[in-house]
């Protein structure tokens, strides 16, 4: 039971920034290396602000704005200039950024751990005196994850906006005809995915995990696998990757060694690749030659 | 610079000889003159060198993205360092070779299943594999010696070397120039080996499979293969590169290969020139001096060297030269050598036409 609950609440981080890369994906097809230090770097920021005596709640929302307009940044002013080059190019300077977030955050605020005080206890909840393994914070995890991703889901399915991040997801040029501002969409895409991402790395923060510079670089490598398991187009695919990854990593983790966890989570992603290259959850596309 | 990156089939594998002979001897004259500090940044320039070749081999001439080569060169700097540690007596030459087929055997590895990926796939699966080869080395600790790592000596001067020196440093100057010259001789080796494999058989089906996968493979190219060999070959290379790297710190722990020593081999292959032979060079010479340029770039802002900023400075420079030379010279210095050739060339071609009229 300590593994399954460790392992959804592992999991559902894993599971938000990999919707989080799903979106940026299906918007500009740039697989964002620096996604995690961009979140990382939000975090930051926002949840420094408790040192000035702001709430907690206050400083999740502060870290989730600055995410987001980091987001847009970057889509604008790196991202932009690269359509239309060879996949590499914004391959290898999400990269360089991802470098460079990580050089100014240690320069700024060094690489040791903060700890950020949960709003929930982490002590673990006991029924007739034995431990269930499950405490108030995983549950506000849990929740808190989902209720995001049923409202990016909303937000796609149900709102005009979601109608036009779709279309020019799907036709560029048809949506563009039909009046959609396709490069807005575009910004909009990483704003959206910028922020939440930055509640991943808020949560992970706010856990026993802690904040440092380099705290999302193993979550976003999991959450990467997460995403390519699920094919990187499909949300669905990437939230049920990331849960798979979180229950996987904490029983190698329980039963093995934790050192071993990473190593894990490549053989699920070879495995999934194997059976499936295009991913588990996406319909096949022939691949125009 | 360029006419090594430029060198064309029709030229022989005996000029190629000819040009890798004379660079190598005028680089073992350098380390003559370099003061020994010097001496060892570019004794580790010529191992990153050894690894920039391979990168350079693996992005530039088949198409397939790496940020996995920090990985390759932890397996190869473990395969020699755990050897060294044992066997500190076993001829240099072998202890490398043993890197080198660790290396080539992890690249067997990462290579067959990439062969199904591509682009942004790849190379999140291969930072993947570099992510996770540290852990591992932290978790067979009798073997790999856990955290604090394993420490060997096996380069040592020979004594014909040493007896050129004199003076109170005699055995430090003499121990800083044989490393240097033992590693650019090997890095020397290297690239010619590169070289005659970039203008091989094998060189030319990588291009073609990179360019038009369909139309390789319609001429016959067995495309997995030809796209495991370049990891193979590329791993390989980072195997040695890496091995040689630690056998000049006498020293491998962890540490020696993080996420960021990945995503330092990028920028620098990127800053010399993806794909060309000159490029892995610029690169190389770049990383040695690195510190340098650092402290250069401390001492022009006013920046403290030992603070938080100036210990930091590496990464930020690194990185934002990453996204320039990415944004406005997506092909290096070895690339815009390459175009000031040819502007000059058509230059004077022009001239002389106008000359005739």
């Amino acid at each position: 039971m300590h593994n399954i609950f460790g392992g959804l609440a592992q999991g559902v981080i894993y599971s938000l920034v990999a919707l989080s890369l799903v979106i940026i994906w299906q918007s500009t097809h740039v697989l964002n290396f620096a996604q995690g230090a961009m979140a990382m770097l939000a975090t930051y920021i926002g949840m420094t602000q408790i040192d000035r005596g702001i709430g907690y709640w206050w400083c999740l929302v502060i870290s989730v704005v600055v995410g987001m307009v980091f987001g847009g940044v970057t889509e604008r002013v790196l991202i932009r200039p690269l359509y239309g080059k060879p996949e590499i190019n914004p391959i290898v300077v999400m990269v360089g950024f991802l470098g460079v977030i990580e050089a100014v955050a240690t320069a700024i605020w060094t690489s040791t751990t903060r700890n950020i005080a949960a709003p929930f206890s982490q002590v673990f909840f006991q029924s007739h005196g034995n431990l269930v393994y499950l405490s108030p914070f995983i549950i506000f995890q849990v929740i808190l994850a989902v209720v995001i991703m049923l409202l990016v889901a909303a937000l796609f399915r149900f709102t005009k906006l979601g109608l036009q991040l779709r279309a020019s997801a799907l036709a560029p040029e048809v949506a563009r005809l039909l009046g959609v501002r396709v490069n807005r969409m575009l910004t909009i895409g990483w704003i959206l995915s910028a922020g939440v991402g930055a509640i991943a790395a808020v949560i992970l923060a706010s856990g026993s995990f802690g904040l440092f510079p380099t705290d999302m670089d193993g979550v976003f490598v999991a959450g990467f696998i997460a995403a390519a398991v699920g094919g990187l187009e499909s949300p669905i695919g990437a939230i049920a990757g990331g849960l798979l990854i979180g229950l996987a990593e904490q029983f190698i983790l329980a039963y093995w060694s934790p050192n071993v966890a990473p190593l894990g989570g490549i053989i699920i992603l070879v495995v999934a690749l194997m059976i499936r290259p295009q991913g588990i959850f996406t319909r096949t596309v022939g691949r125009r030659v | 610079m360029n006419w090594l990156g430029s060198l064309r089939k029709q030229e022989t594998t005996h000029a190629r000889f000819i040009c890798v002979l004379g660079l190598t001897i005028l680089a073992l004259v350098v380390t003559i003159i370099l003061p020994p500090v010097a001496d060892s940044q570019l004794a580790s320039g010529a191992a990153i060198t050894i690894v920039i070749l391979g990168l350079s081999w693996l992005i530039g001439w088949s198409g397939q993205i790496s940020l996995g080569n920090s990985g390759f060169m932890a397996v190869g700097a473990y395969a020699a360092g755990i050897w060294a540690h044992h066997h500190a007596t076993t001829p240099l030459v072998f202890t490398l070779l043993l890197a080198t087929v660790a290396g080539a055997f992890s690249g067997l590895v990462v290579g067959i299943p990439s062969t199904r990926l591509r682009g942004p796939y790849l190379a999140g699966m291969t930072l993947a594999f570099a992510a996770a080869i540290t852990p591992l080395a932290q978790n067979f600790t009798s073997m790999t010696g856990g955290e604090g790592g394993l420490f060997f000596n096996t380069l040592t001067t020979p004594k014909w070397f040493l007896h050129q020196f004199g003076g109170i440093n005699a055995a430090i100057n003499a121990n800083a120039q044989w490393s240097a010259d033992l590693a650019v001789v090997i890095a020397g080796v290297m690239f010619f080996f590169m070289a005659n494999l970039f203008h091989s058989r094998s060189g030319r089906a990588m291009r073609l499979v990179r360019d038009n996968d369909v139309a390789a493979e319609l001429m016959g190219i067995n495309l997995p293969r030809t796209r495991t060999l370049a990891f193979v070959v590329a791993a390989a290379f980072a195997g040695l590169g890496g091995a040689l790297f630690t056998l000049l710190n006498a020293t491998v722990t962890p540490e020696t290969f993080p996420l960021t020593l990945s995503i330092t081999l990028l920028t620098l292959m990127v800053l010399g020139g993806i794909g060309t032979l000159s490029g892995a060079v610029i690169g190389g010479i770049i990383y040695s001096f690195s510190p340098n340029l650092v402290s250069y770039v401390n001492s022009l802002t006013g920046v403290n060297p030992s603070s938080n900023l100036g210990a930091n400075m590496q990464g930020i420079i690194f990185g934002s030269l990453l996204i320039l030379t990415m944004l406005f010279a997506p092909r290096g210095i070895a690339g815009v050598g390459l175009k000031i050739k040819h502007s000059l060339q058509s230059r004077r071609k022009l001239e002389s036409v106008e000359n005739v009229n």
